[in-house]
C-alpha cells in the first residue's frame, strides 16, 4: 500500500461516525414517513390542505435539514481525517476510550437489555419479583458488579421494590400486576 | 379585582395540609435534583407526570411549581462549593462562586446565591400575577392566522437559540412535530401512520416521550459512568460549610445594590417568556449586562458576589417568566412548562387566553407555590440543610439511577395501565441517547411535538377561512406582526450575531 493512499482510507473510515449515523438513520424514518403521508391521498384538494399536507411539508424539510446535517458530518469528518493523517500518519487516536458497539456503551445496552426483559417480565410474573430482579441487576450494573456490596445491594433492591410498591400501589392507588393475578 | 380576590385564594389554598405537604416536598426534591449533578429539575417534574394521574390538579402544579423553583436555585450548591454547577443554570454561578468558595467564603457566596434567587424568583412570580391576565387579554385578540404565525415564531425562535447547531435544532424539532402526526388527524376523523397497528391510533402520548427523553435517556448516559457516587466524598471533605456563614453582610448587599436586583430580575423574566431560552440564557444575559455596568468589571471571574446576585436573580425569576406563554397562548417555551402543560392536558384542561380568568381557581395555588418557594423556602432550605447537602447530594448512583428507572417505568404504566407505553417509553430513551450523544437538543424535540399538533391545526384553519390562499398570513395585522418579529429575531440571532463580551458563547 502506497503512502499516498493513506489519507483517503483513513477519511474514508473516519465518514462513518454517529454524526453521519444518526442523521442517516432520522432520513430513513423520515422517508419512509414520507412515503405513508403520499398514501394519504394528495396534499391539497378543493384549494384546502388535507391530512397529508403538513406531514409531507414537514418530511420534506426536514430531508432537507438532514441531508445538510449528513454533509457537515462527512466535511467535517473527512477535514478532520485529513489533519490528523497530515499531523500523525501513524496514529491510531480513533479508537474510543470505552467499547462502543452501535454507537451503545456496554453499560448503556446493559440498560437497554435489562430493561426490556423487565417490560416483558412485569405483565408476566408481576411487579414484586420483576422489579426487585431488575433494581439489583441495574444496582450491579451501575455499581460495577455483583461482588462488591453484595448485602448492601441486595437490601436496596428489596427496600427500592417496596418503596415503589407503597408509592404508586399505597399512595397513588395505582394497580399494579402480581404473580398471583397472572 | 376578581383576580386579586382569585390570586389571595391560591394563597388562602397552600394552607390546605396536603397542598402545602406537596409544595415543601416537592421543593426539596427539586432541590435534590437541581443540586445533584447530572439530574435536573425537568427530570424530577418529569417523574412526576404519571403522578398526577392520582393527583389532584391544583396539588400536582403546586408541587410543579415548587420543583421548578428549588431546581434553579440549588444548583449553585454544588457550583459554589465542589465548581461542578448542579444545574446548567447555575455555570454562571459557579464562575463567580467557586473562586469564593477557595477563598474561604464559599457559604456566603452561597448566601448571596440564596438572595439572588429569594428576591428573583418571588418578584418574578409577582410580575408572573400582574402581567399574565394582561398577556391574556393580548391573546384574545390573536385570530387564528396569528396563531399560526405565533406558533411558528416560538418554535423558529426555540431552533434559533440552539446556538451553532441551528440545523440539529431543526432536525430534533421537526421530529417532534413528525411524531405528534401520529394518530388522528387534527382536522379530519383519519388515522395517520399507524402502519396497521390499533394501538397507534390515539396517538403517542406525551408522558412516554417525556419520560424517555429525560429519564430513560439519562440512565443510558449514567450507565457509562464508573464512579460509585453522584459526587466524589473526598471533595465534601474540602468543602465544610459552617451555618453562621450563610448570611451575607448588608455592606456587599449595598454594593450590589437594589438596582442591579431589580434589573436581573427583569431581564429573567424576560427572556423567561421567550420560547427556548431558558434558566441558563437567563443567568447569561444578566451575568453579561451586570458585567458590562459594574463598576468593577476586572473583579468578575474572581469571586464577585454581584456576579451571583446577577446570574440567580434571572434565572429564578425566568420562572414567573416561563408560564406567561404557557398559560395565555397554551405555548411552552421550555421543557418544564411544557411538562406543566402536560400536567394540565392529562387533567383536560387547555390553556388559552380565557384560561386566566375561567380557571385561576386552579392555577393560583401555583403562582402561590412560586411566590412562597422562593420568598420563604429557598432561603429556609439553604439555611436548615446548607451544612448537609454535599452529604445528601454524595448518594450511592446504584440506588439512585435504579430508584429512578422505577419511577419512570412503573410511572409510564400508570397512564394506560399496559405495558406498551413502558415500551415508548424505552424506545423514546434509546432515541433521545443518540440524539443527546451528537448533541441534538432534545428540548427541540419535545417542544415540536407539543406544539406540531397546533402548528398544523392553525395551519389548515387559516387557509380553509381564505380559500387556501397563504396571503392570509399576510393580510391578517396580528399574522403579519409575529412574521415581523420572527425575522427581527432572525436577524438579531443568526445574521447579526451578539458581540463577543469575552465570556464566550451564550448556553442553548
Amino acid at each position: 500500500m502506497s503512502s499516498k493512499q493513506l489519507p483517503q482510507r483513513s477519511s474514508r473510515r473516519f465518514a462513518l461516525g454517529g454524526e453521519f449515523y444518526v442523521p442517516a438513520a432520522l432520513a430513513i424514518i423520515t422517508v419512509v414517513y414520507l412515503i405513508s403521508a403520499i398514501q394519504l391521498g394528495p396534499p391539497m384538494k378543493d384549494g384546502n390542505m388535507t391530512a397529508s399536507f403538513f406531514p409531507m411539508a414537514t418530511a420534506i424539510v426536514m430531508l432537507i435539514a438532514l441531508i445538510c446535517a449528513m454533509v457537515h458530518a462527512l466535511r467535517g469528518r473527512a477535514k478532520a481525517a485529513a489533519e490528523e493523517t497530515i499531523a500523525n500518519a501513524e496514529g491510531d487516536d480513533e479508537i474510543p476510550s470505552g467499547k462502543q458497539y452501535a454507537g451503545l456503551s456496554l453499560g448503556a445496552i446493559g440498560v437497554i437489555l435489562l430493561t426490556a426483559g423487565y417490560l416483558l417480565a412485569f405483565d408476566l410474573i408481576g411487579y414484586f419479583v420483576s422489579t426487585f430482579v431488575y433494581v439489583l441487576l441495574l444496582c450491579c450494573l451501575f455499581g460495577g458488579g455483583f461482588r462488591q456490596k453484595w448485602l448492601s445491594r441486595l437490601i436496596a433492591a428489596v427496600v427500592i421494590t417496596i418503596a415503589g410498591y407503597l408509592l404508586f400501589e399505597v399512595v397513588f392507588q395505582v394497580r399494579l400486576p402480581t404473580l398471583w393475578s397472572q | 379585582m376578581d383576580s386579586i380576590t382569585g390570586l389571595l385564594g391560591g394563597f388562602a389554598a397552600l394552607a390546605n395540609p396536603e397542598t402545602l405537604l406537596y409544595m415543601v416536598g416537592g421543593f426539596l426534591i427539586g432541590t435534590f435534583f437541581g443540586a445533584v449533578p447530572g439530574l435536573t429539575s425537568v427530570l424530577a417534574i418529569a417523574l412526576l407526570l404519571p403522578l398526577t394521574y392520582s393527583l389532584d390538579v391544583t396539588t400536582a402544579l403546586v408541587a410543579c411549581a415548587s420543583i421548578f423553583m428549588a431546581g434553579m436555585c440549588s444548583g449553585s450548591i454544588t457550583a459554589t462549593t465542589i465548581n461542578i454547577p448542579g444545574a446548567p443554570s447555575s455555570m454562571m454561578t459557579a464562575l463567580e462562586g467557586y473562586p469564593m468558595q477557595q477563598r474561604g467564603e464559599g457559604a456566603k457566596a452561597l448566601g448571596h446565591a440564596a438572595l439572588g434567587s429569594m428576591i428573583g424568583g418571588s418578584l418574578g412570580a409577582l410580575l408572573l400575577m400582574v402581567m399574565a391576565p394582561l398577556a391574556a387579554d393580548v391573546a384574545l385578540l390573536i385570530r387564528t392566522p396569528g396563531k399560526f404565525s405565533l406558533i411558528a415564531f416560538a418554535l423558529i425562535v426555540i431552533i434559533i437559540s440552539q446556538r451553532g447547531s441551528i440545523t440539529k435544532g431543526m432536525i430534533a424539532t421537526l421530529f417532534g412535530v413528525m411524531i405528534a402526526t401520529i394518530g388522528i388527524d387534527v382536522v379530519q376523523p383519519l388515522a395517520r401512520f399507524t402502519f396497521g397497528t390499533s394501538v397507534l391510533v390515539q396517538g403517542i402520548d406525551m408522558m412516554p416521550l417525556i419520560i424517555g427523553t429525560f429519564a430513560i435517556s439519562e440512565l443510558l448516559v449514567q450507565a457509562d459512568s464508573r464512579s460509585s457516587r453522584t459526587v466524589d466524598p473526598s471533595k465534601i471533605q474540602a468543602a465544610k460549610v459552617r451555618r453562621r456563614d450563610f448570611i451575607p453582610p448588608l455592606s456587599e448587599v449595598r454594593e450590589i445594590g437594589v438596582m442591579r436586583y431589580l434589573k436581573s430580575t427583569v431581564i429573567g423574566y424576560a427572556v423567561g417568556i421567550l420560547p427556548g431560552a431558558g434558566g441558563s440564557m437567563a443567568a447569561f444575559v444578566s451575568y453579561a449586562e451586570s458585567m458590562r455596568s459594574s463598576k468593577h468589571p476586572e473583579r468578575y471571574g474572581k469571586g464577585n458576589p454581584e456576579g451571583i446576585a446577577a446570574a440567580e436573580c434571572a434565572n429564578n425569576s425566568m420562572c414567573g417568566g416561563a408560564f406567561v406563554p404557557m398559560l395565555t397562548f397554551g405555548i411552552p417555551g421550555d421543557p418544564t412548562t411544557a411538562i406543566v402543560l402536560g400536567v394540565l392536558v392529562i387533567n383536560g384542561l387547555q390553556p388559552g387566553p380565557q384560561f386566566m380568568t375561567q380557571q385561576l381557581g386552579l392555577i393560583a395555588p401555583m403562582f402561590a407555590s412560586l411566590f412562597v418557594s422562593a420568598l420563604i423556602l429557598i432561603p429556609l432550605t439553604l439555611y436548615l440543610l446548607g451544612p448537609y447537602f454535599l452529604r445528601i447530594v454524595s448518594i450511592r448512583r446504584d440506588v439512585l439511577y435504579s430508584s429512578i428507572a422505577i419511577v419512570a417505568l412503573v410511572g409510564s404504566y400508570v397512564a394506560t395501565y399496559s405495558t406498551f407505553q413502558m415500551a415508548l417509553a424505552l424506545v423514546f430513551g434509546v432515541l433521545a441517547y443518540f440524539l443527546r450523544k451528537q448533541k441534538y437538543p432534545t428540548v427541540c424535540l419535545l417542544l415540536g411535538f407539543v406544539l406540531g399538533p397546533s402548528l398544523e391545526e392553525y395551519c389548515r384553519r387559516s387557509l380553509s377561512i381564505n380559500d387556501g390562499n397563504p396571503l392570509i398570513f399576510l393580510t391578517s395585522p396580528d399574522s403579519l406582526f409575529f412574521i415581523a418579529l420572527t425575522m427581527v429575531f432572525f436577524y438579531f440571532m443568526v445574521i447579526r450575531k451578539p458581540k463577543n463580551n469575552g465570556l464566550g458563547a451564550p448556553p442553548a
